[in-house]
């Protein structure tokens, strides 16, 4: 889903504006995210020497803006109302003038073009320091912006900060929540995820994207990063088995899963039923309390991630599949709906 | 044995104590000989000797020590740093090892880990010629006449799964019924109209037997097994870090459906299935009716 420009143009994608100073880590952010980049890897990515448009399809089309480190609000190509929400990424041990005076320039043209935006703050590769410089450096950051954001009578803006590192889930975590700002159709996930958690006796369930592993909404209990992390790794295994075992000649007879997402009109039930969504479980400790992992793909991006009683999982499974079907239906329907709305 | 920091402490930290690759930074090098008794598929113990490797260290292995050290060996794993800056050092105090092991277990396994080959770019070429390098001077100390050491080379790194691969054909070499567990798993694959089940050691997660592989036209990933034990091991410690423990999996993918399960009480079985219509239902059914003689093969019962 990757692309220079956007594969289908005549959509209306919600952008996303990446900047920062040179090697704080944008791309290394935008490629672990959406390019399945293993950390590791970014070691060997080159410098960003012009803007590079990156599309990435999934609860809504996002365009994501990975800009090189000069840029400034006249030489960014496109007025900043074009843009959903600005992710401002520093190297947590930059602690000197440049980065800083660079966002509040930005914050403060947003305040006259785009105070709508979403301003978000990554102080980033935070797992290179200890505990204390960490918080310590993150809490001078913050201060500065303030102050110098103080000094140029700009206060209404509002932003955030969070720490963030391409080695842990602090970065999903992260932009997870900046992707919540930009769903307009949430509040309907989110009650959808509730009913699912209140029928079917489930502590946690999170909608998240695949492939990114991104988590579009989850339930009203609130997250605990523990289970959101574990949720991620399992999520991260499932999607590495998934080619490991194919098979060349028995894919073809095996292969069910949608094209693209159904839209609610022309769907015939037969059509519905034949269709194969991939799911899996991972039970937890064997004695009788246990705790089931849930996965159930919902659309060929989404998939439903619960923490179910075994109990549930063994005896009631039925009730279960009925209970993902009836969510599935409600989250294709919202899907196409946003569809219509940006014209695709 | 290996040159210090070569990578010993961490490797053995990741194949038998489930530790991440990140916590291994921490270690701090060895002091004289760290031994381990790890108890591999119930009653075959293994003995570890994590053998520091300073300079003071090796030398006295190689002189007061050596008897101790080179009698009643098993198996020698020597770990190269594939970045060795003293790579005529590490080659000497390897074949004066070498020497020792003839004298004094002639009969011991030999494989050489040329280790740390994430650092590399051209990993397929460095390798070959460190293989080759490895494999010349092994014979070098032999007196004519002498039979050459068969010498078993891996390129390794504990950031994938060629880790698991090297130690999987390692511990292989030391389970005495390998080939009838084979025989058994094919027998069950068949039963099961699995394409390939595949039998893991519990806390390792070390593959210990497959069934006869998929005929060629059907041909899998070559590195699956590897591969998929990293991905559980990985699993397993995110598992942990919630003080929950894994326990089973299943799983109905676009390509196959699987079953990963408790065999006996120190093995896990993985059943792959591409046939659609086989439900996994039935297949953990079949691993509970085949737990009785999987036990009786290893001899728990
Ligand atoms: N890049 C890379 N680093 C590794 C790898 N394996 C180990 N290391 C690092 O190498 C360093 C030394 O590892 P140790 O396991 O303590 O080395 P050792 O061979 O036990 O050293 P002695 O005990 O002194 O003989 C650690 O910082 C590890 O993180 C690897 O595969 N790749
Ligand atoms: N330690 C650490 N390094 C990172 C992290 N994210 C990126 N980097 C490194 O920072 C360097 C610059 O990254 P890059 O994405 O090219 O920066 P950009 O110029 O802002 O696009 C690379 O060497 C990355 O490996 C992180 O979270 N932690
Ligand atoms: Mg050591």
């Amino acid at each position: 889903t990757m692309s220079g420009t956007g594969s289908t143009p005549r959509i209306a994608r919600t952008k996303i504006l990446l900047l920062g100073q040179r090697r704080s880590g944008k791309t290394s952010i935008n490629e672990v995210l959406f390019n399945a980049l293993p950390p590791k890897q970014t070691f060997y990515l080159e410098a960003t020497m012009r803007v590079v448009k990156h599309a990435y399809d999934s609860v809504i089309p996002l365009e994501i803006w990975d800009c090189p480190g000069n840029i400034t609000v006249d030489t960014l190509g496109a007025p900043l109302s074009q843009f959903s929400a600005l992710i401002f990424v520093i190297d947590i041990r930059d602690l000197y003038k440049q980065p800083i005076s660079k966002l509040v320039e930005f914050i403060i043209a947003a305040s006259h073009s785009n105070p709508q935006l979403h301003v978000e703050v990554f102080v980033h590769k935070a797992e290179k320091l200890q505990e204390d410089d960490k918080i310590e450096n993150f809490r001078q950051i913050q201060e500065r912006v303030q102050d110098h954001l103080m000094e140029r009578e700009c206060e209404q803006m509002p932003y955030n900060f969070h720490l963030t590192s391409v080695y842990d889930h602090t970065l999903h975590e992260a932009f997870s929540k900046v992707l919540h700002k930009l769903i307009h159709s949430l509040p309907f996930l989110e009650d959808l995820l509730n009913v699912f958690c209140a029928n079917s006796q489930s502590p946690k369930a999170f909608l998240f994207d695949a492939a990114s592993r991104l988590y579009v909404a989850t339930d009203a209990s609130p997250v605990d990063s523990a289970t959101h992390n574990l949720c991620c790794d399992y999520l991260s295994m499932l999607n590495a088995f998934g080619p490991l075992y194919r098979s060349t000649t028995s894919s073809d007879a095996r292969l069910r899963i949608p094209a693209a997402e159904p839209s609610p009109d022309n769907r015939s039930p037969a059509e519905t039923k034949d269709r194969f969504y991939p799911s899996a479980a991972a039970s937890l400790h064997p004695s009788a309390p246990g705790t089931t992992l849930t996965y159930h793909l919902i659309t060929p991006h989404l998939a439903l991630l619960a923490l179910v009683p075994t109990g549930v999982w063994e005896g009631r499974r039925g009730l279960l599949e009925y209970n993902v079907v009836f969510f599935r239906e409600g989250v294709q329907e919202i899907c196409a709906v946003e569809r219509e709305a940006r014209g695709g | 044995m290996g040159a210090s920091g070569s990578g010993k402490t961490s490797m053995r930290s990741l194949i038998f104590s489930n530790n991440p690759a990140s916590l291994t930074a921490r270690l701090g090098a060895t002091i004289d000989v760290e031994q381990n008794h790890v108890r591999f598929l119930g009653d075959l113990i293994l003995n570890l000797w994590d053998c520091g490797g300073q300079d003071a260290f090796m030398d006295s292995y190689l002189t007061t020590q050596r008897s101790t050290i080179f009698q009643h060996v098993g198996v020698l794993i020597y770990v190269f740093d594939v970045e060795s800056a003293e790579m005529h050092k590490d080659l000497e105090y390897f074949r004066d090892c070498l020497d020792g092991l003839r004298a004094f277990s002639p009969e011991a396994g030999v494989f050489l880990l040329v280790h740390k080959m994430d650092l590399v770019r051209d990993r397929g070429a460095t390798f070959e010629r460190k293989k080759k390098e490895l494999q010349e001077h092994g014979d070098k100390g032999l007196v004519p006449g002498q039979p050459a050491t068969s010498l078993t080379v891996f390129g390794t790194s504990i950031y994938d799964e060629s880790l698991y691969r090297a130690w999987s054909s390692i511990v292989h070499t030391l389970i005495p019924n390998a080939a009838v567990l084979s025989k058994h798993l094919s027998i069950f694959a068949e039963a099961c109209s699995a394409t390939e089940v595949v039998l893991f050691e519990r806390t390792t997660f070390l593959v210990i037997a497959t069934s006869a592989p998929p005929p060629a036209a059907a041909a899998l990933e070559a590195t699956r097994y590897e591969r998929t034990s990293e991905l559980i091991k990985a699993f397993k410690h995110s598992c942990s870090r919630v003080r929950e423990e894994f326990h089973a999996l299943e799983m109905e993918l676009p390509e196959f459906s699987a079953v990963l399960d408790e065999m006996t009480k120190n093995t896990y079985v993985l059943i792959i299935v591409h046939d659609p219509t086989i439900e996994t239902a039935a297949l953990k059914l079949n691993i509970r009716m085949a737990r009785r003689k999987f036990e009786e093969l290893q001899g728990l019962t």
